[in-house]
């Protein structure tokens, strides 16, 4: 079972969030990078498969700048064989031209399966999955919730609204990893003794033309003050006329 | 008005913190190695414990040497070299003011300037006020706390500098593993044993359960920062005795950015603590507009209802204070403790068969210049070069590593400490008369009184009940500590088991004791009795210098600083 996952360095979620100055960017002053929560589970479950199959390969592939070999170095410390770091001075903000690099790097890999997050919490495109498995004209299910592989085919379940869909797809494909896939395990000692000497190769980053760049960016504008209409049940009717007439919800 | 805002008033009994505290856990903390238990076992020549600035110095240091002997044809060869830290991430748990003296990074670093140094800006000028509660008096600076030459930092930022350092040396960095006993053969230390994570409130394994991990080494060098655990025990278990004990400040610090810029590092005495405390404030700037405020009050303070996190609220309503935060924001907060015991609480030894103690565990502060981080720094190097030797010879018994204390005590660390040694004892006897005691000792380079100034422990001090000054904070300018504890990142999961251990029947004005001790607002009084928020603690250790004992929870628990 040959395995690539497709990783990214994301801000932690608890970022504090604050505009840089050029407008466009984040602030990154005491920001604290991680391995994007999605790909995380994403991670857990290429080593659950491949422990599954009781042999085989998973390679972590990361687009970034340098500072990404130390998240691809998570990845190997929680089990992963080897890494690739398609180094760039940034992150396009144009989906397409990642997907275009990933699948150059992919393409003639022998890969049985390709697992990404369903996205990284920093853009929220969503894009790069789908893309991927277009670039290498391979079937693409997104947000999955639990993954089962046999006999060169995958059933996926995923979460619809109110419900589960089941699906069903030849092998190999590109699937995206949703929040409840499984519980990410933590590196023990011994994964982060094994992850220094693991092989990870740097390589330029080409995405070919960038057609999306992003030109602004701001903060949401802040919740207004709550306000206390009155107490007890006096103050229902009052309550009732402003959800109706002033938030018209009702 | 009168000094005691937020320090309470009248006279309504008196205690000894020390009678309501459980003993150190030893049996716990102290176990035979190959004890069942431990899932992964992992063999390291050297270890150090908490990656703080002392520890990765040490684990630099001793890379290079060896680096160096191999390439000129010594014989040590492989040697693995491992780091654990606490914290899930480098400097999450590091804490300090910081104005850093450089001297140990050059050391250190020998090629690079002090440009390449993770230092935020050269110390622009320098103020010393007196505060009083509405006014201030400026004071000449004393010569213990001249900032010429030296640099405002962050220790975060430090101790990642460090980390990034150590690892391209080829050391392992364990973060998120806390080492929670000694492993022990006969007399020697032979190494560590991890937490365990993933239990439930009462103990019990949840689905993301991982064993606590031995790793064994040749030498072991505790390097747990501010009253360190392991370094407690085994000086208790090898019963090292110190002239004077130990004894803390607690620290409770902030991180601003501001509309108002600062030129100057600022240091303050007097109000808002109360004249029979010890400490003071200082405010530091990382930046024109960030800005690092922070709290320091000896923990031998007398009076019960004395809340160092109250205490800090009000000092930003000051008018010397005030401008600078109106308008600006609160990015972060934190506190830890300072060991402020200085020459005469030092361990008679730090050093024994198979183990080390560096930095704030062996107590290398100097309080009278707010030093401690480039002892610390310096305190790993000479471990290095001890622990290098050992190695060399074959023998990391306490013998050859008894060369550790000796060049510490041929060094500036010990001259410095020396020179202050009653400085911070002197405050035992109140602000005014600690102040000129602690003049006289400038001027005699520590010479006066010509006698050592006896110490209590810190649990000792009486502490004199009284009713606390209600505060109540507006949550833009001043802040609860429920609020607090959120801008320390700590995230730590509520269904944590406790790791704090309490001694039997507080009665209730100790229980209230606890709750102004405590910055992090771990401890309630609920119906008269003692209620433990253990998820809220950012492990300043406070409470166990004067409340429940402290004992580590699972790697990754606590606060996140970022750039404390």
């Amino acid at each position: 079972m040959k395995i690539a996952v497709c990783i990214k360095r994301v801000p932690d979620s608890e970022t504090r969030v604050k505009v840089a100055n050029d407008g466009r960017s984040l602030d990154e002053a005491g920001v604290k990078f991680i391995l994007n929560p999605y790909d995380e589970f994403a991670v857990e479950e290429a080593l659950r498969r491949k422990e599954a199959a009781g042999a085989g390969e998973v390679a972590v592939i990361a687009v970034g700048t340098a500072a990404s070999q130390e998240t691809i170095r998570t990845a190997l410390a929680m089990g992963a064989d080897r890494g690739v770091l398609l180094q760039a001075d940034a992150v396009p903000a144009d989906g397409l031209a990642v997907a275009r690099a990933l699948a150059a790097e992919l393409q003639d890999g022998g890969y049985d399966l390709i697992l990404c997050g369903k996205m990284a919490i920093d853009d929220q495109s969503y894009q790069v999955g789908p893309m991927l498995a277009e670039r290498l004209g391979l079937p693409c299910v997104t947000a999955v919730t639990t993954l089962s592989l046999e006999g060169g085919k995958g059933v996926a379940e995923r979460e619809i609204e109110g419900g589960v869909e089941v699906v069903e797809f030849p092998l190999p494909a590109v699937v995206t990893a949703d929040k409840g896939l499984n519980e990410p395990r933590y590196p023990a000692l011994k994964g982060i003794m094994a992850a220094k000497k693991k092989p990870l190769a740097v390589k330029p980053f080409d995405g070919g033309t960038v057609g999306v760049a992003v030109t602004g960016m701001g903060l949401p504008a802040e919740r207004q003050e709550g306000r206390i209409v009155g107490e007890g049940a006096a103050a229902v009717p009052e309550l009732v006329r402003l959800l109706r007439e002033e938030a018209k919800v009702l | 008005m009168t000094g005691n805002q937020g320090a309470g008033g009248g006279d309504q009994g008196a205690f000894a913190p020390a009678a309501y505290q459980a003993a150190l856990p030893t049996e716990r903390v102290i176990l035979p190695v190959g004890s069942e238990g431990a899932g992964d076992q992992l063999e390291m020549d050297v270890l150090f414990v908490g990656a703080g600035p002392a520890g990765l110095s040490g684990a630099i240091e001793l890379a290079r040497l060896v680096r160096h002997d191999n390439e000129a044809g010594g014989s040590l060869g492989d040697v693995q070299i491992g780091v654990l830290e606490k914290a899930e991430a480098l400097g999450e748990h590091s804490l300090s003011g910081a104005v850093v003296n450089p001297r140990a990074f050059r050391e250190l670093f020998p090629d690079l300037s002090d440009a390449d140094f993770p230092f935020r800006q050269a110390v622009p000028g320098e103020r010393v006020y007196l505060l009083t509660a509405g006014g201030s008096l400026r004071l000449p600076t004393p010569p213990t706390m001249k900032n010429h030459g030296n640099y405002v930092a962050s220790i975060c930022e430090i101790v990642r500098w460090l980390g990034e350092k150590a690892e391209a040396a080829g050391v392992n960095i364990f973060t998120g593993f806390p080492a929670g006993a000694l492993l022990v053969d006969g007399q020697r230390v032979a190494g560590v044993r991890t937490v365990a994570s993933g239990l439930g409130r009462d103990g019990e394994q949840l689905g993301g359960y991982a064993p606590p991990n031995d790793i064994t080494a040749k030498v072991t060098a505790l390097s747990e920062g501010t009253r360190g655990l392991l370094a407690q025990a085994w000086l208790e278990w090898q019963q090292v005795p110190s002239v004077n004990p130990q004894v803390y400040a607690l620290g409770v610090k902030e991180i601003w950015e501001t509309k108002q810029p600062l030129d100057a590092v600022i240091h303050t005495l007097g109000w808002p603590l109360p004249t029979d405390a010890f400490g003071g404030s200082f405010l530091y700037p990382l930046e024109p507009n960030l800005l690092a405020l922070g709290l320091v009050v000896g923990l031998d303070y007398h009076r019960a209802a004395l809340d160092v996190h109250v205490l800090l609220q009000r000092l930003k309503q000051h008018p010397l204070f005030r401008s600078y935060f109106e308008g600006g924001e609160l990015v972060e907060w934190g506190a830890k403790t300072i060991p402020e015991g200085g020459y005469h609480a030092l361990p008679g030894r730090r050093s024994g068969d198979g183990v080390v103690i560096l930095g704030d565990s062996a107590g290398f502060v100097d309080v009278p210049s707010l030093k401690g981080i480039h002892y610390a720094m310096q305190s790993g190097i000479f471990a290095a070069r001890a622990i290098f030797q050992a190695l060399k010879r074959g023998d990391q018994s306490a013998g050859p590593l008894a060369e550790y204390d000796r060049l510490v005590s041929g060094s500036y660390i010990m001259s410095d400490l020396h020179r202050t040694r009653n400085m911070r004892p002197a405050f035992t006897h109140g602000f005014y008369r600690g102040g000129i005691e602690a003049g006289l000792m400038s001027l005699t380079k520590g010479r006066f009184p010509g006698r050592r100034i006896v110490m209590d422990s810190d649990a000792a001090a009486v502490r004199r009940v009284g009713s606390a000054e209600p505060f109540t904070p507006d949550g833009a300018l001043t802040v609860s500590k429920v609020d607090a504890v959120f801008k320390s990142g700590n995230t730590t999961r509520d269904t944590i088991p406790s790791h704090l251990v309490t001694g039997p029947d507080v009665p209730p004005e100790v229980v209230d004791f606890y709750v102004h001790m405590c910055p992090a607002g771990v401890y309630e009084r609920v119906d008269g009795g003692l209620r433990v928020n253990a998820p809220n603690c950012v492990d300043c250790k406070a409470t166990d210098v004067l409340g429940p004992r402290w004992t580590p929870r699972e790697g990754g628990s606590g606060p996140k600083y970022k750039r404390m």
